[in-house]
């Protein structure tokens, strides 16, 4: 299965790298199908990111701001309204969905847009923390919008009757979001060496200090032993082993881009595996928000065969069973 | 949109996003991706040491008619992770990363910019314990003449401090400790330290 053939027949001649790059790459049906899947899971990433918002009195004292994020600055807002979180994070979850499955599509990413500033500010605002986990997700909607993603594959477009859409329109989007996610970790690296040089990976470096003040940071309990993340505390003593993850990290984040010249889907599995570890890892250690962020990463398939792949599996299940 | 459209649009999304990095920007949307990127060149490293209980009672705090209380997130209405960074770092005086990282090693041009158009350096310039005082009588409404106005808040957190030997080696079990016990009142801060244990 190379689903990522390239649709070079259709390319026009004379066409530059740049051409073969971003639109020969994946056919008419792929980012119809990439909407529906990323949709659906944006709707969950959603869930995950503001649960703590859901806990406050939604009618009780109305925290007014130590430090508010800039645009919440900009327009005056200085206290947080906690029934506000509930309407907003409704509306979203909503507009997820219609993304998902193409109905009204555009309005669904202004308004998944807005959501997102909303329940953003007030998440970052309590304390001044402003978290980076709703960023790459805010370019890939812009390239959605800019795109003709609610022309293929969901309501409108069956019930309006819209025709195909060109392999190229399909194509550049998709892959614009791919060296967008993929250049995320490779800056990533790029931003620790511009602060901090190697020294950030000498020794344990600033992982085995993370790991150090997060497993700190609720204290100890009666036996001894830490109240969180114990298993942080063990590998923050285990320096030489911190060094070989910090290694680790940065032969990922430097060499990750690479996939996007990855044809075959299995060795992009693989890489994509290794990047929800890493992931996974940060959440189960440092406790970073991250470990659903994953779901991005349907942008490096062909999600229409993948949908197709899956059709078929559902089918065959039941009549599989009906003849065993 | 035709290709030529696209290709222009693509080069124009890449520019700003990615001229966003090149000039380290960091509001969002635009972000140059510096997470958990600044290490601090030190010979040690202090940490908190947290206390789940000390924490859920909240601030001690004193009102302006002289009647004592806690005041705990519950009472402020916000998530507990939140009310963990007023209590065990604004109100030691550390800052959100963000304003810890942001003028860090900036080349000449982005320091320029950041100077012109946002300002004097965030963690140089903000009083983050007196924020915390000023938005708990902001949350509840008490003017600068209300007898039930906070006019003291005090935290109590431990530190551990670990040498550059202690960390190279991974023998974490007797790191210098110290009680640091936070004032914030009207007029100023004041953190008062108490040597504990090894």
């Amino acid at each position: 299965m190379s689903e990522m053939a390239p649709a070079a027949a259709a390319a026009p001649r004379g066409a530059t790298r740049f051409d073969r790059f971003f639109f020969d790459w994946f056919p008419a049906e792929s980012l119809g199908a990439l909407r529906l899947y990323f949709g659906i899971g944006l709707a969950l990433y959603v869930l995950t990111q503001y649960p703590q918002l859901f806990i406050l009195d939604a009618f009780g004292p109305q925290f007014h701001y130590t430090v508010p994020i800039w645009y919440f600055h900009a327009l005056g807002i200085e206290r947080n309204v906690p029934w506000l979180a509930w309407p907003v994070a409704f509306a979203t979850l909503a507009a997820c969905l219609c993304f998902a499955f193409g109905k009204w599509t555009r309005p669904a990413i202004v308004a998944i847009i807005i959501g997102i500033f909303i329940l953003k500010g007030m998440r970052d605002s309590f304390s001044g923390d402003v978290h980076h986990r709703e960023v790459p997700i805010f370019a890939l909607l812009i390239l959605f919008f800019f795109s003709k993603c609610g022309r293929t594959f969901g309501i409108d477009a069956r019930r309006k009757g819209w025709p195909a859409i060109a392999a190229w329109e399909s194509s550049w989007p998709i892959r614009a979001m791919q060296v967008y996610i993929a250049m995320f970790y490779f800056w990533a690296l790029m931003a620790k060496l511009r602060v901090s040089g190697l020294f950030w990976f000498e020794h344990g470096g600033r992982i085995q200090e993370t790991l150090i003040a997060r497993a700190l940071r609720d204290g100890f309990a009666a036996d001894g032993h830490v109240v969180n993340l114990s298993l942080a505390w063990e590998l923050s003593q285990k320096p030489d082993l911190v060094f070989v993850f910090g290694a680790g990290v940065f032969l990922f984040e430097l060499f990750f881009p690479l996939i996007l010249f990855v044809r075959d889907w299995r060795l992009r599995l693989v890489m994509l595996i290794g990047a929800t570890i890493f992931h996974f890892a940060n959440f189960l250690l440092m406790n970073v928000q991250f470990y659903f962020y994953p779901f991005v990463f349907v942008c490096f398939f062909d999600m229409a065969r993948v949908h197709g792949w899956l059709k078929r599996r559902l089918r065959l299940g039941p009549a599989v069973a009906a003849t065993g | 949109m035709t290709r030529g459209g696209a290709r222009l649009f693509i080069i124009g999304f890449f520019a700003i996003f990615f001229g966003a990095i090149l000039l380290r920007v960091d509001y969002f949307p635009l972000s140059w991706v510096p997470m958990y990127g600044f290490r601090e060149e030190s010979d040690r490293l202090t940490v908190a040491v947290g206390d789940l209980d000390r924490r859920d009672r909240g601030f001690a705090a004193l009102r302006a008619n002289g009647e004592r209380t806690y005041l705990s997130r519950r009472d402020l209405n916000i998530p507990p992770a939140n009310f963990r960074r007023l209590y065990q770092e604004r109100a030691f005086g550390e800052g959100p990363p963000q304003h810890l990282r942001e003028r860090a090693r900036l080349i000449a041009f982005n320091r320029w910019w950041y100077e012109t158009l946002i300002g004097p350096d965030p963690a140089i310039g903000q009083d983050y314990p007196r924020d915390i005082l000023r938005s708990a009588n902001a949350t509840f409404g008490y003017g600068p003449n209300d007898p039930r106005r906070f006019v003291q808040l005090e935290a109590h957190l431990d530190f551990a401090t670990f040498t550059r030997a202690q960390l190279d080696s991974g023998d974490l079990t007797t790191p210098f400790r110290e009680r640091r016990q936070v004032v914030i009142g009207d007029t100023g801060t004041r953190v008062i330290r108490h040597r504990i244990g090894s």
